[in-house]
């Protein structure tokens, strides 16, 4: 049942990064490798938060390195850098509910001020949730950036064929 | 110099490479190393200053000392990571096999007039990955099939509008109303009305520019790197605005 669980995960998050990707016209040959990235990732972070009870932000640092050495790997095999590969792969990612309540909650904020009870509880759900939503983007960003710190040589010359 | 041509048509080329680079969405360190290595590759010193609307090089000739400056608009392309990819192996393939001038320039002809995927196919793709992207937020099958067909109906407004250049902002804020009140109808069923209202708009995340402004930020390209955060954060305020006139309609029912 686990097992089903982290692949139909995985799967939904391989599709999402395809579509995603197909935005940004990606070359024909990285399809496949930003699909296995963004299975990757998602998995891992799905397994580190419903298994371990790792907080979301930590979670998707972890995820992050995992699609950036990823990508640093596979990018050598189909000659992509590593940002064709690990943008739409990270996509997926990008915590949505956090950022929907953000809106939500700003809304709510506007509509409740002459009640200062419900204008403190929506300003605190506008604050977490934006706090949250941005940490999780920057951590996801620094996580698939630092290989390209650890190994510049390697980072840089993938399209050489 | 290595060759016979002029340090002028070399200077006019790198200009335009790395300016339709940057135009194409490449973090800016990328742009700086590609055009370096084309330079090398004709016995050039390449010096590049790089701001979010135009580039300022100087080309040096390494044996004469012989100097040539361009500046040049950066134009506004679709992001195309095809050309990122095809761009950056043109500027290795210059440097290991010491093609001529001629040569180069008609390969980046080719490589930036090359088609771009079927629009109807991207659309059909976003439209299932906003569809499995409900999935994973927890959404169940009806949810599923009403971001799908939100996201299909926001996603042609936007390419139309896009199409017809209208103002980036305007198409943001459109799509993203259209998108939401598509989804809204999931309010009458049943269902996860909630999370395919959240989902529905997310197609529209400026990605890209996105992570490209904290990769510049973090390796030292401050300047350009917030220009494009801001961008981003400009296109993510006018999706919030989209979104919020749905929930302004809709919000008696939500709480």
């Amino acid at each position: 049942m686990i097992a089903l669980d982290i692949l139909t995960d995985g799967f939904f998050a391989a599709v999402a990064g395809i579509g995603f990707g197909a935005i940004s016209d990606p070359p024909l040959r990285a399809f496949k490798m930003i699909a296995i990235l963004a299975a990757l990732g998602h998995a891992c972070r799905f397994c580190l938060m419903t298994y371990l009870g790792v907080d979301i932000a930590t979670a998707s640092l972890f995820a992050g390195l995992i699609i950036g050495f990823g990508s640093l790997w596979l990018g050598k095999k189909v000659y992509c850098p590593m940002t064709v590969l690990y943008i739409p792969a990270l996509l997926p990612m990008i915590p949505g509910k956090f950022a929907y309540n953000m809106v939500f909650s700003l809304i709510m904020c506007l509509q409740n001020m002459n009640d200062p009870e419900q204008l403190d509880k929506f300003m605190g759900m506008f604050f977490s949730n934006t706090l949250i939503a941005s940490t999780v983007i920057f951590m996801l960003a620094v996580g698939a950036t630092f290989p390209m710190f650890l190994l510049p040589y390697r980072a840089f010359s993938l399209t050489r064929h | 110099m290595k060759t016979s041509e002029s340090l002028l048509s070399i200077g006019k080329f790198i200009a335009e490479y790395s300016a339709h680079l940057m135009g194409a969405g490449v973090h800016t360190s990328r742009v700086v190393r590609n055009s370096k290595r084309i330079g090398e590759a004709f016995g050039l010193d390449v010096k590049l200053g790089v701001f979010h609307k135009n580039i300022i090089l100087t080309i040096i000739d390494k044996e004469t000392n012989e100097a040539c400056n361009e500046v040049i608009d950066i134009p506004a392309h679709p992001i195309s990571f095809e050309h990122n990819s095809e761009l950056s192996a043109l500027s290795w393939e210059a440097l290991d096999n010491h093609l001529s001038l001629e040569e180069l320039t008609e390969k980046y002809r080719k490589i930036v007039s090359a088609p771009m995927i079927h629009p109807l196919f991207v659309l059909l793709l976003v439209g299932f990955a906003n569809a499995s992207f409900c999935k994973l937020f927890g959404g169940d099958l009806i949810s599923m099939g009403i971001v799908f067909s939100a996201t299909i109906t926001g996603f042609y407004l936007k390419q139309q509008m896009q199409k017809k250049k209208m103002n980036h902002y305007i198409v943001f804020i459109v799509s993203a109303f259209v998108a939401s009140l598509c989804a809204s109808t999931a309010l009458i069923f049943d269902t996860t009305s909630e999370i395919a209202m959240a989902t529905s708009v997310l197609y529209l995340v400026p990605g890209v520019p996105l992570i490209n402004g904290v990769i510049d930020v973090v390796e030292g390209y401050v300047l350009t790197g917030f220009a494009r955060l801001t961008e981003a954060s400009l296109l993510i305020v006018s999706i919030a605005i989209g979104l919020s006139f749905t929930l302004l309609m809709v919000k008696n029912s939500l709480i």
